[in-house]
């Protein structure tokens, strides 16, 4: 349980310095791109389409993120009159469903993948290097595939709370 | 019979906390596959997420948003609102209802409002001989407040999903937005009068000092809604040059943050909220095409238009509809999910998309402190320390004038579309 809590930890931390910079890129590109179209009636071609893109990015290590603090987007009515015990029940039930979705959207999104690299669509030419869309589209089974590793682990962290409460319990 | 067992585990597995994106997109999965369509057919539509230019707006506004949460700007924006209203009687509380509105605009109303401005304007009113109950009514429930007026992230994402202009929301939220405002500044006015509050004399020194503390945040305002509104700036070109300012003036000027210590965790904080409402509206992209395709709006509408003839009376029900929705779900999620289904009935009843949206907006900004369990009640219980029974009982003077100014708003269309009509805007 430790050694995979680190490895998400480390993930994280890559995480982490990549959504920073993305973001930091988009800002400086973004208003750059204004006062050239503002001030000089000018622009670059590839850097709308590539902000576009980027924010696929930010969704996908954002959601990642996410889902190791726990902090998804819920509709929480219920849980809040369970006790701590059942609560911990529940929401071993609710990441496995989660990391059970993300695994099956992670395969649509490895199909869509293969489809759009045998399309060979290209999305943006910067100078003259040219950018294949599933380059960056991989993000898209990546993002999922890192969020069934985190529900994993909050499933079994949920795991031995409930056992934790078990023991509180019985010593009582 | 199977398919009854499947809408009833997902709706206990969404009730009991669940991701949200995970109960939309099984069901997204499930309704593609039961049309025979290949599952990656999902991830097409997703992927829409890279082709809707607005989008880019959403990050932007909500780093500033944060940024501005994490600054002292909360008390540079409280101390020139004192100087320049605290003089009316009840005037810290009109100072609350504007610095909310205004700090609301920009952070989103994901109840930061009440953990920034609350903590700071609370103490300040009771110190001031403000009744508790009247103080904790009026924090709880300007945490909310601002939502009509531009940047706020709401009226983006709902443009976005509705697929009309964020432009022509953003101006027929203005009307709506300073109505509900003043009708609360006269609320709390008389309070202050009839509780005789101290006011504090107006002096033109305390105002320029004040105004000069916070000078480099006053144009943002401008920069924004004059931007917008003047047609400047688009939408995403306002969130790119607002995000670079606020950063460049909190960092380099104020140098209320550290660029290396507080600027990271921001962004990573911000960004955990972005991520996890784009990917909700992701793989509710592909469900919504879905049920257009399948016509399931006009197959609600056939049914409900049976039993509802009039348009007044499918107004209110949408309002008690919308409320209960706003209640239970966060803002953004609610959007995401419930816009898609009620604009094609609305609009087979003669709603404008644009006043829908408006009365949307209204309802999920009441939601928010609806009891029994509206989310700012319990961000307020936590913030101020009080049970949430009290809580309760303290906001329902505040919920009373907003579902007076619901009603108005709700039956009077002209409130929301005069002034998209005024300015011609497209």
């Amino acid at each position: 349980m430790n050694f995979l809590e680190r490895i998400s930890n480390y993930i994280a931390f890559a995480e982490k310095g990549l959504i920073g910079t993305l973001l930091m890129v988009m800002i400086l590109l973004a208003f750059l791109q204004v006062i050239l179209r503002n001030i000089f009636s000018t622009g670059i071609l590839w850097v709308d389409p590539l902000l576009r893109h980027m924010v696929l990015w930010i969704c996908f290590i954002g959601a990642s993120i996410a889902t190791q603090k726990k902090k998804h987007i819920n509709i929480d009515v219920f849980s809040r009159l369970l006790s701590n015990k059942s609560k911990s029940v529940v929401n071993i039930f609710t990441n496995i469903f989660a990391a059970g979705v993300s695994y099956a959207l992670m395969n649509a999104a490895y199909k869509f993948l293969l489809d759009e690299k045998d399309a060979q669509t290209v999305i943006l030419t910067i100078s003259n290097f040219e950018i294949a869309s599933w380059w960056i589209q991989i993000i898209i089974p990546i993002g999922f595939g890192l969020m069934i590793f985190r529900f994993l682990i909050n499933a079994i962290y949920y795991l031995t709370e409930m056992l934790r409460y078990q023991k509180v319990v019985e010593t009582h | 019979m199977e398919t009854i067992l499947i809408i009833l585990a997902l709706i206990l597995l969404a009730f009991f906390g669940s991701p949200l994106f995970s109960i939309i997109g099984v069901i997204s999965l499930i309704a593609f596959h039961s049309a025979q369509i290949d599952s990656s057919a999902v991830i097409v539509e997703l992927y829409r997420l890279a082709n809707t230019p607005t989008l880019i707006a959403i990050p932007f506004f909500t780093f500033a948003g944060y940024l501005l949460a994490e600054s002292n700007s909360p008390k540079r924006i409280v101390a020139l609102a004192r100087a320049l209203f605290g003089w009316i009687p009840g005037g810290l509380a009109v100072v609350a209802l504007i610095s909310c509105a205004i700090f609301t605009a920009f952070t989103g109303a994901s109840g930061v409002t009440i953990i920034a401005l609350g903590g700071l304007l609370y103490p300040i009113l009771l110190k001031e001989k403000y009744p508790e109950k009247f103080s904790l009514g009026l924090m709880t429930t300007s945490g909310s407040l601002g939502l009509m007026f531009p940047p706020s992230l709401p009226i983006i994402l709902y443009a976005v999903v509705a697929k009309i202009s964020v432009d022509k929301l953003f101006v027929a939220g203005f009307i709506p937005g300073m109505f509900l405002l003043i009708i609360l500044a006269i609320y709390s006015i008389q309070f202050g009068v009839k509780a005789s509050v101290p006011k504090t004399k107006f002096d033109i020194a305390n105002v320029l000092i004040a105004a000069r503390d916070v000078a480099w945040e006053i144009p943002l305002p401008f920069l924004v809604i004059g931007g917008i509104y003047g047609g400047l700036f688009t939408v995403t070109e306002a969130a790119a040059v607002t995000a670079f300012y606020v950063l460049v003036v909190e960092v380099f000027i104020y140098k209320d943050l550290k660029l290396f210590k507080d600027i990271p965790k921001i962004m990573q904080e911000s960004m955990v909220l972005v991520g996890a409402i784009l990917i909700i509206l992701g793989t509710a992209l592909g469900l919504t095409n879905y049920l257009i395709d399948a016509e399931v709006p006009k197959q609600l509408f056939t049914i409900i238009g049976e039993l509802i003839t009039s348009k007044i009376l499918f107004l209110i029900l949408l309002n008690i509809f919308l409320l209960i929705v706003g209640m239970m779900m966060d803002i953004f999620s609610a959007t995401i999910v419930v816009v898609p289904l009620i604009i094609p009935i609305a609009l087979a009843y003669g709603v404008d998309p644009v006043h829908l949206g408006i009365i949307f907006l209204m309802n999920l900004e009441i939601g928010y402190v609806t009891p029994p369990v509206g989310l700012n009640l319990f961000i307020a219980s936590y913030r101020f320390e009080k049970p949430i029974t009290k809580i309760y009982t303290s906001t329902l003077p505040y919920i009373a004038i907003r579902l007076v100014v619901l009603v108005l708003v709700t039956y009077a269309p002209n409130l929301s579309l005069y002034l998209v009509r005024l300015l011609q805007i497209e």
